[in-house]
């Protein structure tokens, strides 16, 4: 009671700060919280495999150890997962910008027939997941012998029309005068697409690398039913079997899966601002 | 005015540009929606096909696990994303306006579970949650709760699942609903501090209101995010304790690569394709108009 008293003897400029301050506590607070789960997964993958089930836990590690990355790394063929996840997310992003730059310039530039409703008709499948219609996906994919090869995880993601749409918004604010001004030089469509359109939308490319990569790096039923074999396993799904794995050691089950988390906080952590940029680029626009 | 060749030229090259896109995009999205629908009304043995008609949906209506996985859906849909969008809405509305590192401090702090992934988080949270030497398992204990399974109770499964996937995708939206009030003119809340307003009225009456069409963005990304709920669920319960958390697309693929069952898979997929276009359909109103 004496909280209401004296939040009432308080100017209202005073209780406003105090609840801006409170949230921001509160907000803090949870902010710090939510990392914990990625410090115990650190701490604990540097734990030998006794002390990661002790009880009551070590907060810092007492004895550190690299036996168990040494173990992931000798017992499964981790590299290999962690090259499967790199080819499959670049070649992937790669393909999604080439096509999906050459189409978003159409859709913004060149006047064709019939452009407004092939664009709809595009732009409507945008929040449509693959992976609802995983049977049919996997048979075609099946009927190309692609079933445990790495094409077979690339196209499915080339299909989608995020990249267009990310895209066409980048090109819509360039001037028209300057492609006019290309063609009236004697430049083709396809130089003035290469040479001038191209290196004007490179920070909307940048934001899509990013984005795409981490997507398909971090993509997980698709790549799981393509990639059967263990060694056409990604980082994601090779890392999610230890779980299933017969060695019961926590700490060996943790340096797996920081092997996988490490790649994407290092990208993180140098390309934060493309990331703000290019999820608010995907985003309405005020 | 154009000559007439130079629209026709004009129009070659424009389909020419999107070809390749056109491609991909009818070959790995259009055509599987279409064959989708088609294996849903038949009955596969791996090469036979037989058309049966509505019967894999009638199969589907009366299946309790079904029902339960639609339910589960349900539940998840809607408690996920009213905490995602609410939470994520006090978090950018409190720091928003803040010095330049303490938002990117938050933003970081919120947005790196999402980058690890939802793999790496439910290990994580696998092992925090282990009923023998889990953390959490441990925290229990102490506090005189005795032998806690979270995960393994019915009662409890679905909450937690909630609050992990929620703590883990909340940080897309944060970032989404900073960006969008950072966007809002600067007067707006000049003119209401000379009205006197306070944090609370600035934030219902000029915040929520203009970061609308950011809520209709991140409400239904995150309704469609979590329609197709699946790693958490195989990583965490694989659906269980006895069906309690099992999801529409764990069902989904369980009928597919584990029961062999293509044709009511594909019945699964088909319902899950229609409710994601009608949802889909409000946001995509606003995109078309909006261009």
């Amino acid at each position: 009671m004496r909280g209401i008293s004296m939040t009432q003897k308080v100017k209202p400029k005073k209780r406003l700060e105090r609840f801006d301050m409170i949230s921001n506590i509160i907000i803090t607070f949870f902010a710090i919280l939510n990392l914990f789960p990625l410090y115990w997964l650190l701490t604990s993958s540097l734990k030998n495999s006794s002390d990661v089930v002790k009880m009551p836990p070590d907060w810092f590690p007492t004895t550190i150890t690299f036996s168990n990355y040494i173990e992931v790394f000798k017992s499964q063929p981790a590299l290999r997962w962690t090259y499967n996840s790199l080819f499959v997310s670049g070649v992937s992003t790669v393909l999604v910008i080439i096509v999906g730059a050459m189409a978003a310039y159409a859709f913004s530039k060149i006047n064709f027939k019939g452009k407004n409703i092939i664009f709809v008709i595009f732009i409507s499948s945008l929040m449509i997941p693959k992976e609802i219609m995983i049977v049919p996906l996997f048979r075609i994919v099946q009927d190309f012998g692609m079933v445990n090869s790495l094409n077979g995880m690339i196209w499915p993601n080339v299909a989608t029309a995020f990249g267009v749409f990310l895209l066409k918004g980048f090109f819509d604010s360039t001037p028209d005068a300057l492609r006019e001004a290309a063609r009236i030089d004697g430049a083709g469509e396809w130089r003035t697409f290469m040479q001038i359109m191209l290196p004007i939308v490179k920070p909307g490319i940048g934001a899509l690398f990013i984005l795409n990569f981490v997507q398909v790096w971090n993509d997980y039923l698709w790549q799981m039913v393509i990639g059967q074999e263990k060694t056409m396993k990604t980082l994601m799904v090779g890392t999610a079997t230890l779980m299933q794995d017969l060695n019961p050691n926590f700490a060996y089950k943790m340096a797996g899966a920081t092997v996988a988390a490490i790649p994407m906080l290092i990208i993180f952590i140098l390309f934060q601002r493309y990331f703000t940029q290019g999820i608010t680029a995907g985003a309405v626009k005020e | 005015m154009r000559l007439r060749g130079n629209a026709f030229k004009e129009n070659i090259t424009g389909y020419l540009f999107i070809f390749p896109q056109m491609l991909i995009f009818l070959l790995f999205l259009v055509y599987p929606i279409l064959e989708g629908i088609r294996l849903s009304m038949y009955q596969i043995n791996y090469q036979s096909e037989k058309f049966v008609g509505f019967d894999n949906y009638i199969t589907l209506f009366s299946d309790p696990i079904f029902f339960k996985a639609l339910i589960n859906t349900v539940i998840f849909v809607v408690f996920i994303v009213l905490l995602t969008v609410g939470f994520a809405l006090f978090v950018a509305a409190s720091v928003f306006d803040k010095n330049a590192r303490y938002v990117s401090f938050i933003r970081g702090s919120y947005y790196i579970p999402v980058m690890v992934s939802m793999v790496v988080m439910s290990m994580v949270w696998s092992f925090l949650l282990n009923p023998a030497n889990g953390l959490i398992s441990y925290f229990a204990q102490e506090a005189g709760f005795g032998y806690v399974n979270l995960l393994g109770n019915s009662k409890s499964v679905m909450p937690v699942i909630i609050f992990v996937t929620f703590a883990t995708n909340v940080g897309q939206a944060i970032i989404l609903y900073i960006a969008a009030m950072i966007g809002v003119p600067k007067d707006l809340f000049e003119a209401a501090e000379v009205d006197g307003a306070n944090r609370w009225h600035v934030i219902t009456k000029i915040l929520i209101p203009s970061v609308r069409p950011s809520t209709l963005y991140i409400t239904i990304i995150n309704i469609i995010a979590v329609l197709k709920i699946f790693v958490v669920i195989q990583l965490l319960t694989g659906g269980g304790p006895n069906n309690s958390s099992v999801t529409l697309m764990y069902y989904l693929y369980n009928n597919a690569f584990k029961f062999n069952q293509l044709g009511t898979a594909s019945a699964v997929g088909v319902i899950m394709f229609l409710i994601t276009l009608l949802l889909s359909v409000p946001q995509l109103r606003s995109m078309i108009k909006q261009k």
